[in-house]
C-alpha cells in the first residue's frame, strides 16, 4: 500500500511529489506552524513587552507623540526579518500579519492572565494596541511589488502611519474630558490615576509634553510620520538581519535529502 | 586514562543513587513542604527598604483613617501629615518631583481623589525639604480582601517612601464595584472599570478575523517544503498567481476604507477630546510653625543585641511655657512616652499597633524644661520593632545617621514638633 502511494506521483507548483511525500509535507506544514506560532507569540512578546512596555501595557501612556512614534518602530522588527524568510524562501506575504497575530495573541493572553487575573488591573487600563491594519498592507505590498525596497518606501511607512487612526477607533473614547478635583484630565488619566500601580507612579510617564505645535497641533501625524520614516530604515536593517540569520540556522540540504529532493548547489541570493 | 568503576559497569543502582543524592532530596522535599504549608505573602517590601530611606525621608505623622472595613464601592478616608526630612540623604536625589501615592497589592482600591494642602494630587509637583505638608486620600473598595495599605510618596529617582502602613478591610464583591464618572461634554460613564472594553475588543476581534482570513488563503495551500521545493526549481511564477494577487490588493484597499472609516467613526462619535494630560502640581508647604526648642546630638548609640536606642540630647527651651519630651517618631515607629498625657492622647486609635512599641519612649528627668533652661537628657526607646522592622540594618548603612521627630508637649496640651538628627555609635554590649 505504502509502495503504491510513493509510486503515485502528484505536482505542486511545477515539482513532482509522490502521494506519500505530499501528504507528509502537510502534515510538516501543520506542525511547524504550531511551533512556529509558539516560538514567534513568546519571542515577539517578550521582545515587545522590553521595548515598547508601558506605552502598550497602559491607557494613560498612549499619549500622541512617544506611543506613536516607538510602538510601530518597534513592531516592524519581526515582520522585517520574518518577511525575508516567509518570501524570499517560501514566496508567502504573511510575515508581517503573521508576527503581529503572535503578539496580539500573546499580548491579550498577558493581559488576562498577568495584569487582570493576577493583579487586578481592569481591561480598560491595559489593552495593547493593534499593529494589523499596518501589517496586512505592509504584507501586501510586498506581494504587489515582490521587492523589499519598494516594500520599505511604500509598506513601512503605511505600516506606521496607519497606527493611530486604526487605534483611534477604540482609544477615542479614553480621550474624552473630564473634571477631576476641579482639575481637567482625559478618561485614560483618571482610570490610571484611579487604578493604582504602586511603583509606576504619574511622573515615570514618557508623554506628549506639548513640543510638536508646527503643524497646527497635529502631534500624532508629525510622530507618525516620523515614526513612518525609521520603519522604512528598520525595516530594511531587519530584513538583512532575517537573511544572515536565515543563513546560519538552516541546514537546507540535509532536510532535503531526506525528504528525497536534490540538493541545493548554493545558497539562494537575497532579492532586491 | 579513564577509570570505570565497577558499579556503572553492573547497572544502575537505585539504593546507591538515592544514598548519593539522600541530602539533596531531603532539601528538596524540605522545601516542597514549606511551598505547601506557606500561606498567601501580604507584605510588599516596605521593610527592605534601607533605614536612612526610612529614617531620613518622608516622616508620616497624625495618620487617621476614617474607618478600616468597608464594603466594596464604600470610601475610607486617610488623612495625614508629612515632614520631608531636614536630613535628607546625600545618595538620593531631593524631591523635585513627587507624587502622593499608596503602596497596595494591586489596584484592590480605587483611588478617587488626593490632596496635598488642599491642591489636587492627582499629578506630580515639587515639594520642599524641612516642610509640612498635609495630604487627604479617599480610597473607594473594589477587591475584597485584607489588604496592607501604606501612604506614599514617590519621589523622581529616589523611588517610594513609604508611610505607616495599616490594615484594610474590604468585603463584599468584585463584581459590585462600579466606579461612575461623568465627562466634560456629559457622557456618562456607569464604571471606569468596563468603559470602552467592549469596543476595544470588538476592534481587536474584528482586526483579528480579517488578519486570519488573510493568512488562511495562503495556509490553506501546500506551505513550506512544497513551496521551497518550488522556489529551487524556480517556479515561483506558480507560487503567486494573479488571484493571489488580486486577493491581497482587496484586502489593500479594504484595509484602508476601514481604517479610515472607523477612525471618521471615532471622531464623529467622540467629537471632543484631549489629549494626556502631563502637567505638574504647585504647591506650598504649611506655614512654619513656632519650634523653640533647639535640640543637639550629643551622642546617640544603638545597641545591637539589646535592641535599644540610645539618645544624649540637649535641649533648650527658647520657648515661654514649660515643655515634656512626649514622643519620639522615626520610620513609622512611634515610642510614645507613657507619662506624658497629651502624647498618649494624640494617638489615633486606628493607628496599627504593631507600630506602637509597648515599651514606649524612656526619659530620664522626665520633669518638664523650663523656659530659658537648657538641659541634657538621656532618651531611649528600646524594643524588638527594630529588628521586626529591619531597622538594625542601619548599621550597613553608608551614612550612619539616626534620623526622626520629636513631639514635645506643654502643660495645655500644645504640641512642638522638632528634628532630630545626628551620627550614630553601634554598640555590641555595655554602652
Amino acid at each position: 500500500m505504502a509502495s503504491n502511494s510513493q509510486a503515485e506521483a502528484v505536482e505542486i507548483y511545477g515539482v513532482k511529489w509522490s502521494k506519500w511525500s505530499a501528504a507528509l509535507s502537510r502534515r510538516f506544514d501543520i506542525i511547524v506552524a504550531v511551533i512556529l506560532f509558539l516560538a514567534v507569540v513568546s519571542a515577539f512578546h517578550l521582545h515587545f513587552m522590553l521595548l515598547a512596555g508601558d506605552w502598550d501595557f497602559w491607557v494613560d501612556w498612549k499619549d500622541r507623540q512617544f506611543w506613536v512614534t516607538l510602538s510601530p518602530i518597534v513592531a516592524i522588527i519581526f515582520p522585517g526579518a520574518l518577511h525575508y524568510v516567509f518570501w524570499d524562501k517560501l514566496r508567502l506575504p504573511i510575515g508581517a500579519t503573521f508576527a503581529v497575530v503572535c503578539l496580539i495573541f500573546g499580548e491579550w493572553m498577558n493581559r488576562k492572565f498577568g495584569f487582570h487575573d493576577w493583579s487586578y488591573f481592569p481591561y480598560s487600563l491595559i489593552a495593547p494596541a493593534t499593529f494589523i491594519p499596518g501589517a496586512i498592507v505592509l504584507d501586501v505590498a510586498l506581494l504587489l511589488t515582490g521587492s523589499m525596497l519598494a516594500t520599505a518606501l511604500t509598506g513601512a511607512i503605511a505600516f506606521a502611519f496607519l497606527f493611530y487612526p486604526a487605534n483611534w477607533a477604540w482609544l477615542a473614547a479614553y480621550h474624552l474630558p473630564v473634571e477631576v478635583m476641579g482639575s481637567l484630565v482625559s478618561v485614560a488619566d483618571y482610570i490610571g490615576y484611579a487604578f493604582t500601580r504602586t511603583a509606576t507612579p504619574e511622573y515615570l510617564r514618557f508623554i506628549e509634553r506639548g513640543t510638536l505645535r508646527t503643524f497646527g497641533g497635529h502631534s500624532a501625524w508629525v510622530a507618525s510620520a516620523f515614526s513612518g520614516f525609521i520603519c522604512m530604515l528598520m525595516y530594511i536593517v531587519w530584513w538583512y538581519i532575517g537573511a544572515f540569520l536565515g543563513r546560519v540556522v538552516t541546514v537546507p540540504n540535509k532536510l532535503k535529502t531526506m525528504m528525497g529532493l536534490k540538493k541545493d548547489p548554493k545558497p539562494a541570493a537575497v532579492s532586491i | 586514562m579513564q577509570i570505570v568503576k565497577n558499579d556503572s559497569i553492573r547497572g544502575f543502582s537505585m539504593l546507591g543513587f538515592l544514598t548519593r543524592y539522600m541530602a539533596r532530596l531531603r532539601i528538596v522535599v524540605g522545601l516542597g513542604v514549606l511551598l505547601a504549608l506557606s500561606g498567601q505573602v501580604f507584605a510588599h517590601g516596605e521593610r527592605n527598604q534601607e533605614p536612612f530611606l526610612r529614617m531620613r525621608t518622608a516622616h508620616f505623622y497624625d495618620m487617621k483613617w476614617s474607618t478600616t472595613a468597608v464594603a466594596v464601592n464604600e470610601d475610607i478616608v486617610v488623612t495625614g501629615k508629612f515632614r520631608l526630612f531636614q536630613d535628607w540623604p546625600g545618595n538620593i536625589p531631593k524631591p523635585e518631583r513627587v507624587f502622593l501615592g499608596n503602596g497596595t497589592p494591586g489596584p484592590v482600591l480605587a483611588r478617587t481623589e488626593s490632596w496635598i494642602n488642599g491642591v489636587p494630587a492627582i499629578q506630580s509637583g515639587k515639594l520642599e525639604l524641612d516642610r509640612d505638608y498635609e495630604f487627604k486620600t479617599v480610597l473607594k473598595g473594589r477587591i475584597p480582601g485584607r489588604h496592607h495599605v501604606h501612604p506614599m510618596l514617590n519621589v523622581e529617582g529616589a523611588g517610594p517612601l513609604l508611610g505607616p502602613g495599616n490594615w484594610l478591610t474590604v468585603s463584599g464583591k468584585w463584581e459590585d464595584f462600579k466606579l461612575p464618572v461623568t465627562t466634560v461634554d456629559g457622557t456618562k460613564i456607569d464604571n471606569l472599570e468596563t468603559y470602552g472594553v467592549a469596543q476595544t475588543i470588538k476592534v481587536h476581534a474584528v482586526w483579528y478575523v480579517i488578519a486570519l482570513v488573510y493568512m488562511l488563503w495562503w495556509l490553506r495551500k501546500p506551505l513550506l517544503m512544497t513551496r521551497f521545493a518550488a522556489m529551487e526549481a524556480g517556479n515561483e511564477d506558480l507560487l503567486v498567481t494573479r488571484g493571489d494577487r488580486l486577493w491581497g490588493a482587496a484586502f489593500l484597499v479594504g484595509t484602508l476604507v476601514v481604517v479610515v472609516m472607523w477612525a471618521n467613526w471615532a471622531e464623529a462619535t467622540y467629537p471632543r477630546t484631549v489629549p494626556l494630560q502631563g502637567g505638574e502640581m504647585l504647591v506650598d508647604p504649611l506655614p512654619l510653625e513656632k519650634n523653640p526648642v533647639k535640640i543637639t546630638v550629643v551622642r546617640a548609640t544603638y545597641d545591637v543585641p539589646g535592641r535599644s536606642m540610645k539618645m544624649n540630647l540637649s535641649f533648650t527651651n527658647n520657648g515661654d511655657k514649660p515643655v515634656q519630651v512626649g514622643e519620639f517618631m522615626t520610620a513609622g515607629l512611634r515610642f510614645v512616652n507613657h507619662s506624658v498625657p497629651a502624647a498618649m492622647a494624640n494617638v489615633h486609635p486606628d493607628f496599627p499597633k504593631d507600630l506602637i512599641p509597648p515599651s514606649g519612649l524612656k526619659v530620664e528627668n522626665n520633669a518638664p524644661i523650663a523656659p530659658g533652661e537648657t538641659r541634657t537628657m538621656m532618651v531611649e526607646a528600646t524594643d524588638a520593632a527594630w529588628e521586626v522592622e529591619r531597622l538594625t540594618s542601619l548599621l550597613n548603612d553608608p551614612d550612619n545617621r539616626v534620623g526622626g521627630l520629636l513631639f514635645f508637649f506643654d502643660s495645655e496640651g500644645n504640641r512642638i514638633i522638632a528634628n532630630v538628627m545626628g551620627p550614630i555609635v553601634p554598640v555590641f554590649g555595655k554602652s
